[in-house]
């Protein structure tokens, strides 16, 4: 007996009594010889100390019960995706993924099919038999056109689907290395699945890629048959559904490689994009001009507008000069087009809501915006608006001043109409005194510190934008 | 590797009968007919086991290979060549090798000094993915929906660099059982998802509860039920706290409603997960994942030991299994036992509570999450205006903190719980007053907004106002 199995199942009803020396399988079912087989060959490729094996739901669910090497038990369809987490955990482990055809071929559909095309070196062993064993003898994803079963009493009929061919599936799939189908039912065929569950492993131990193999083993208990008449029964009547052989088999080098995770700090740190200098302060006072304790700006527009960059640089700007400041999109389909907004606060203390329904301060890039936004300003705010895309804005309350600036054309003037945000965000620290223009460049020069011409014409921007304003205030309102 | 010369040797079977369970693959499968089905029943097992014949045989090992038991036809090792084999004892001959390995040693966690950095400005998924990364997740599995998606964009963009594993799942099913096994072998690793996202992988956190695996669950919960929408609800407490999948689950929920708190709470979850062997969930709201604000980091991280109890696949921690079947009903009465306990220490040990203004407080507001930034905003009003009000903000949502609770509420004149979804945080809190056998003084009322639009702040003032008013007259 093969030392990968435990001498005494202790799992197996506490291994008391002959429980504790036998499987759990019925007489004659395909089970134990594949057990045996993966043990055989995980013997034979030295890899016992190594090996995780996942355990699916199904009769093979126990399957930790007899095989002496790490194991794992998955919930039902989801084995491929354990041996997975198992894998990358820990890419020298051998993983070998056992499944029935129900847990395979039905409810577990989608997780092999991703593990397969992923393709890292697995073993993924399939056992089908036509029939669910565990639940008692229903309709398997592969039970046969007109096998009777207790969910096909009259035999499996059209309205309960065709067999499938997962062999042939996988097969065809660009993720694995090799796939065969194979049986047990003669002395030939237990040979040639033996090789085959052995090769499929051997594929990993060589870090190689992934094997999928296919076994045809018999439920005798669910076919309410003798064990040979089982054989049979798979020899005459699978066989033709299910034709045996090497449905794919690759020759490839080995490929699959993960670092080992990186808990250095230092690196840690810059990943994370940890700055070690302080950010320099520009401002001497709170802008208390505009509120005591909370100052709240809204920005809208369409999406591409850059209402939600120029809001995150409102924000960190403040959070530079050392208050609280918080920034919220409004995100989802809006964000993927259609508008955008965007809402700031700068707190003396904690900012509270992070919404801003009532804005001090709102700066608007299209009419819809504007429209929308300019009756919600609080008086004695403000409004700044691009008057390249919007001609007559919204009579709002006298108190509210109100700056129509071309934000557009004087981007394009520039001679890149995407920095008509910075345009903005220039108009608004003249508009506004928020906080110093330094404070501003500053976080800008933090955001854009990779790209340096990016920089210059950003600068160049946020200064027109700002004489902009100064230039061309005009009151609408009076 | 073993190089099996052994096939030269050509060794004879032998049986054990009481391990032979008649299947008959062995009959056919000997080209010699040595083996026959038997005549006697074996009154141990009820088989008739085969019988075998070794005159003619030539030890071409076709039965052995044939026959589906571990224990079943073997080969007759050389020393034992000529002894009756058939009627050995087999409990004798197998021995009492033991299948228990000795429990490796678990490798401990290392807290490991961080330079001085500065605060970043990120947004509240940002800040719990980096506070992941600082608590040592190299692993991350998940599937992208709104409005969760920055944090599994930032792992992937992030992971690579540290030489750690990022997987997008097919789906959220997918992602906990890729979860499962990663964390059954012992590492840390994450998800962020939002709610219709969690509801699939309810089932797979009650296989990692029963399988006592950790893991951290990022839910940012949006508008509910079905599709709902992506803007901001708490319309998964009740999930969270008292549905996580099937069977007797808990896990300790964290609420947390700041992006510093995103960041903090992501390593604590990954600290508790890994000390209860269970996983924990964080919940924010849509609003709190969206949202940029100052996040300062910690001075240290956390570089991951490897848990005795892992199923790594190395020698070490070969005797271990991870699984949640009991099929006898004492062993899993006795699983649930351990989990209760296991709860119970939660209790005990992991409530957390942020009151504000709560000493002197006659009206108590109970808030979570962004809602309780509106709701201490709705204090200081309040003060402003007289009412003595204070803000009770559970952290953890279960174990729901009572203990911090009970004290205040004994001197509130009444409650109002705020909330951006249905009532379950006052499910929660009636249900934690119930099991204390308190009964609140006062009325206990509330601000509930749903769909997606949070309590605002005037509405909690207005509430709390109208209710000392009315307790004034």
């Amino acid at each position: 007996m093969s030392s990968v199995f435990y001498q005494k199942f202790e799992r197996h009803a506490h291994g008391e009594g002959l429980k504790g020396l036998s499987t759990h399988y019925c007489p004659g079912c395909g089970h134990g010889l594949v057990h045996k087989f993966l043990a055989e060959a995980i013997d034979e490729l030295g890899v016992q100390d190594r090996t995780v094996a996942i355990s699916p739901v199904g009769c093979a669910v126990f399957m930790y019960y007899y095989l002496d090497v790490g194991n794992s038990q998955a919930a039902h369809g989801r084995a491929p995706a354990v041996a997975l987490g198992h894998k990358v955990a820990n890419p020298r482990s051998i993983v070998i993924s056992y499944q029935g055809d129900g847990d395979l071929a039905a409810i577990g559909l989608a997780e092999i099919i991703q593990a397969a095309q992923m393709g890292l070196p697995m073993t993924f062993v399939f056992i089908n038999n036509a029939i669910y064993g565990m639940t008692g003898g229903q309709m398997a994803p592969t039970t046969l056109m007109g096998q009777r079963t207790t969910t096909t009493p009259d035999g499996r009929g059209r309205l309960m689907g065709q067999p499938l061919r997962m062999a042939e599936t996988i097969g065809q799939m660009d993720g694995p290395m090799y796939v065969e189908r194979v049986a047990l039912f003669d002395n030939k065929q237990r040979t040639r699945a033996k090789k085959a569950i052995l090769k499929a492993l051997r594929l990993q131990v060589e870090n190689r890629g992934l094997g999928f193999v296919e076994v045809l083993a018999e439920c005798p208990t669910h076919l309410h048959m003798t064990p040979l008449e089982t054989e049979e029964w798979v020899r005459d009547e699978m066989v033709p559904m299910f034709p045996l052989g090497v449905k794919k088999d690759l020759d490839i080098e080995p490929w699959f490689d993960l670092g080992t995770p990186s808990f250095e700090p230092d690196r840690v740190s810059s990943v994370i994009g940890g700055g070690t200098e302080a950010p320099e302060r520009f401002g001497t006072r709170f802008p208390t001009h505009i509120h005591l304790e909370d100052v709240a700006i809204k920005f809208a527009g369409a999406g591409g507008d850059g209402a939600q960059t120029i809001a995150l640089l409102t924000t960190r700007t403040a959070i530079n000069e050392g208050y609280d400041s918080t920034y919220i999109p409004s995100y989802g389909p809006e964000s993927r087009g259609g508008t955008s907004y965007a809402d700031v606060h700068i707190a003396a203390g904690d900012v509270l809501s992070p919404a801003c329904p009532e804005p001090h301060i709102l700066v608007a890039f299209n009419a819809p915006s504007i429209d929308k936004f300019g009756p919600t300003v609080q008086p004695g705010g403000a409004v700044l608006y691009d008057s390249t895309v919007i001609s007559t804005p919204p009579s709002l309350d006298p108190s509210i001043r109100v700056y129509g600036v071309p934000f557009t054309q004087i981007a394009t003037d520039l001679g890149k109409r995407m920095v008509k945000n910075v345009v903005a965000l220039g108009a608004l620290r003249a508009a506004s005194d928020l906080f110093p223009r330094e404070s501003f460049l500053g976080a800008m020069r933090e955001t854009l510190q990779k790209d340096c011409a990016m920089l210059e014409l950003n600068e160049e921007a946020f200064t027109w934008g700002e004489r902009s304003l100064g230039e061309m205030t005009s009151p609408a309102s009076g | 590797m073993v190089t099996s010369n052994v096939k030269k040797v050509k060794p004879k079977p032998f049986l054990f009968p009481h391990l032979c369970k008649a299947c008959g693959r062995c009959i056919d499968a000997c080209p010699k007919h040595c083996i026959v089905f038997g005549t006697e029943i074996d009154p141990a097992t009820g088989f008739t086991p085969v019988t075998v014949d070794l005159e003619v045989c030539n030890g071409c090992g076709l039965c052995i290979t044939a026959c589906p038991e571990p224990h079943g036809l073997l080969a007759t090792p050389p020393e034992l060549e000529g002894t009756d084999m058939v009627v050995s004892d087999p409990f004798t001959y197998f021995g009492e090798r033991a299948q228990t390995r000795p429990a490796p040693a678990a490798i401990p966690d290392q807290l490991v000094p961080l330079p001085a950095l500065q605060p970043m400005v990120v947004k509240g998924n940002h800040a719990a993915a980096i506070g992941a990364l600082l608590a040592g997740c190299r692993h991350f599995f998940g599937y992208p929906i709104t409005p969760s998606t920055e944090g599994a964009e930032l792992m992937a963009r992030l992971l690579p660099k540290l030489d750690g594993v990022f997987v997008q799942a097919v789906s959220e099913t997918a992602t906990v059982n890729m979860m499962y096994g990663c964390s059954g072998a012992g590492l840390r690793c994450m998800t962020f998802t939002s709610s219709p996202g969690f509801s699939l992988m309810l089932e797979g956190i009650s296989y990692m509860v029963g399988s006592h695996i950790p893991g951290v669950f990022v839910n940012v919960m949006r508008g509910g039920p079905g599709l709902g929408n992506i803007a901001p609800e708490q319309s998964d407490i009740k999930l969270v706290c008292r549905g996580l999948g099937h069977g007797n689950t808990h896990a300790i929920v964290l609420a947390p409603s700041t992006p510093q708190e995103m960041l903090d709470l992501s390593m604590t979850a990954f600290d508790l997960a890994f000390r209860y062997r269970n996983p924990v969930i964080i919940v924010g709201d849509g609003y709190l994942g969206q949202m940029t604000g100052r996040v300062t980091l910690p001075d240290h991280l956390v570089r991951p030991g490897l848990p005795d109890w892992a199923v790594y696949g190395d020698a070490d921690h070969r005797g271990n299994v991870i699984t949640s079947i009991d099929l006898n009903e004492p062993d899993l009465e006795e699983r649930n036992e351990r989990l209760n306990a296991k709860y119970d220490r939660m209790t005990q040990h992991e409530q957390r509570a942020d009151p504000f203004h709560c000493d002197d407080a006659e009206w108590i507001i109970v808030a979570c999450n962004t809602p309780a930034r509106m709701a201490k905003g709705a204090v200081r009003a309040l003060r402003e205006r007289g009412v003595k009000a204070g803000l009770f903000r559970p952290v953890t949502l279960w174990p729901f903190p009572i203990d911090a609770l009970t004290p205040i509420m004994a001197r509130a004149k009444g409650t109002v719980v705020v909330e951006a979804g249905p009532g379950q945080l006052e499910d929660e809190l009636r249900l934690a007053l119930s099991h204390a056998g308190l009964v609140p003084r006062g009325p206990l009322a509330h601000v509930r907004r749903l769909g997606g639009i949070l309590p605002s702040l005037q509405h909690i003032v207005d509430t709390v106002h109208a209710l000392a008013e009315a307790h004034h007259e």
